[in-house]
């Protein structure tokens, strides 16, 4: 598992690192630890932490714990793992060609992905836009299929 | 008229390949119009002027010939822009005599003309890169001159002494190779040479201590990558000595194997000496000289003992000073980043403003006003959301509140899926 990363368990710790991350990006994962995808994306993230750390943080959430129950719902987490990028303590999203521009479903592919998509968020942020492009090419964004409400 | 436009489109349309020009060192598609630009001009003539310095310097020798030490051969290269090539003056024996043959020779003549078509030269001063033949007979028959005159006045003809008699290169007429025959190499006793400095002693201080020094094996110009490699065990024995003697001109290899020997006797024997210079070894094995007799001074200590090299102690305390600088700086402009300003347009800047000065309010130890109740949600914008976020943050207090009364009306059915928000069940019965 990754012993680099912080693991959140409780609303206000998750509060408190969203609201002390200043002027970075902030990377918090949504999943399980015994989940097989979540440990893939926590391996990469484990390693690729120190590599953005001048712009990054990056924190675990425990979506089993009852405390964290409420974000679950305010972030719309129906899929594991899912990746939700803050800046400032606002939001960004990133269209990735995906249903869901608000969070980054799954893992990816090769840390270099990664650093990638946090770098365009960071840039995108630095620039005042809450929306970014993703710039990963199609074949190397991890696919699902989101649960439409009308279906 | 139309037909000019025509011829005129025509023209603008052919399309080159990419050509290197080595005036301007770039690559450009303009093929033979690139020369009339005035930047190519402007590049050609500084280009040209810096060659013309060079040859001014051989125009210098053509006029006072003189002669050529090897030991300066070496600095005497010269690149003619003209024929692409090096010249070099390892075999001449007098000052740019390769030179002064090159710029004569008919290639030259015919490069310098293709380089003048090809990149826009002036062609009328054509005669200044290169020189005439007039001026080559000239000038052989002062170095003619020259040689004569200095011939009676020495012993040996002055070609052999011009010849690099003392070039480390020219190992065939070296002594030393012919020295080797006589070498009594003894591994055994050189290993008790005390206090001698594992460096051999360079090449010109061999020259200055040549005549001294007969009989010993002459390594001191080949050890200058000593091999270091060879395990300290696997001595050899004089069937190396009855090699040596065997061998006529050693090849370069042999050689260096020959001052491994010797280096690695003088390694085992070393005692921490001092450095490379001056007088010569009493032993008569081998060439090894000796610093100064005098015991290594034990205050500084060195390499063996652990201390402190020489140069660390010297800058010491611009190191430290220079340390804490850095150390300092990057702390501050972690925390604060001052004098780099951020986008003010930045996602969240007046947050982070905001929250930037109740941490510092909170350091300096004053009680902040936290409106970070249990209730605080991050401005987040939702999946299925049209409209700004604030609206979406209120949405989800509304079903926050009518979650306990919903939950029991599920009318959705329910897709296995590993996570499955009620929220989603609720949205779909209210959307209906």
């Amino acid at each position: 598992m990754s012993y680099v990363l912080t693991t959140l368990t409780k609303k206000k710790e998750i509060d408190s690192i969203i609201r002390d991350t200043i002027d970075k990006v902030l990377v918090l994962r949504f999943g399980r630890a015994s989940d097989a995808g979540c440990l893939h994306l926590d391996d990469l993230l484990s390693k690729s932490a120190r590599e953005v750390s001048k712009f990054a943080t990056i924190a675990l959430v425990d979506i089993d714990s009852e405390d964290v129950q409420v974000y679950i719902k305010y972030f719309d987490i129906s899929l594991i793992p899912s990746t939700i990028f803050f800046f400032n303590a606002h939001h960004m999203k990133m269209d990735s060609g995906t249903a869901d521009h608000t969070k980054w479903i799954g893992a990816f592919h090769t840390k270099q992905d990664f650093i990638d998509v946090v770098e365009a968020i960071f840039r995108g942020a630095m620039k005042g836009k809450m929306i970014v492009n993703c710039p990963l090419p199609q074949e190397r964004i991890p696919k699902y299929q989101l649960l439409y409400k009308d279906l | 008229m139309n037909a000019m436009n025509e011829k005129k489109i025509n023209n603008n349309k052919k399309k080159c390949e990419f050509e290197f020009c080595k005036v301007c060192n770039l690559n450009h598609d303009k093929g033979h119009r690139h020369k009339y630009f005035p930047n190519h001009k402007k590049s050609l003539s500084a280009f040209l002027s810096r060659f013309q310095s060079k040859l001014a310097d051989i125009r210098f020798f053509l006029k006072n010939p003189s002669v050529l030490r090897p030991e300066h051969a070496s600095r005497n290269r010269f690149w003619c822009v003209f024929c692409d090539a090096d010249i070099d003056e390892i075999s001449s024996s007098f000052a740019c005599a390769n030179a002064i043959n090159h710029l004569a020779s008919e290639d030259h003549v015919k490069n310098l003309k293709h380089f003048l078509w090809k990149y826009g030269g002036e062609m009328n001063h054509m005669d200044a890169y290169r020189i005439l033949e007039a001026d080559v007979a000239k000038w052989e028959k002062n170095c003619k001159s020259l040689v004569n005159e200095a011939a009676p006045s020495n012993d040996r003809s002055n070609m052999l002494q011009v010849g690099p008699s003392n070039d480390i290169r020219n190992e065939l007429k070296n002594k030393n190779i012919n020295d080797f025959e006589n070498c009594t190499f003894d591994p055994i006793k050189s290993n008790l040479s005390n206090g001698v400095m594992p460096l051999h002693y360079f090449t010109n201080e061999y020259q200055i201590s040549h005549s001294g020094l007969s009989a010993d094996t002459n390594v001191g110009p080949f050890v200058h990558d000593a091999i270091f490699s060879i395990p300290a065990d696997a001595w050899i024995s004089n069937d190396l000595a009855v090699d040596w003697n065997s061998q006529q001109p050693l090849p370069y290899k042999n050689l260096i194997s020959s001052s491994d020997l010797s280096y690695r006797g003088v390694s085992q024997g070393y005692q921490g000496g001092g450095m490379v210079n001056g007088v010569t070894s009493s032993q008569g094995s081998h060439n090894i000289t000796q610093t100064s007799a005098t015991p290594p001074k034990k205050a500084g200590g060195n390499v063996h003992t652990g201390g402190p090299p020489p140069w660390f102690e010297a800058t010491e305390e611009n190191h430290l000073s220079a340390e804490l600088k850095p150390i300092s700086s990057s702390f501050i402009s972690l925390s604060n980043k001052p004098g780099k300003k951020l986008n003010p347009k930045r996602v969240g800047a007046a947050w982070a403003e905001r929250r930037k000065i109740e941490l510092e309010m909170e350091k300096r130890g004053e009680i902040v006003k936290s409106d970070c109740d249990d209730n605080w949600l991050p401005n987040f914008g939702r999946v299925w959301q049209s409209g700004s976020r604030k609206e979406s943050r209120k949405e989800f207090e509304k079903e926050k509140q009518k979650l306990p009364k919903v939950e029991s009306h599920s009318e959705m059915p329910l897709k296995i899926k590993p996570y499955i928000s009620k929220r989603m069940r609720r949205d779909a019965s209210e959307s209906e």
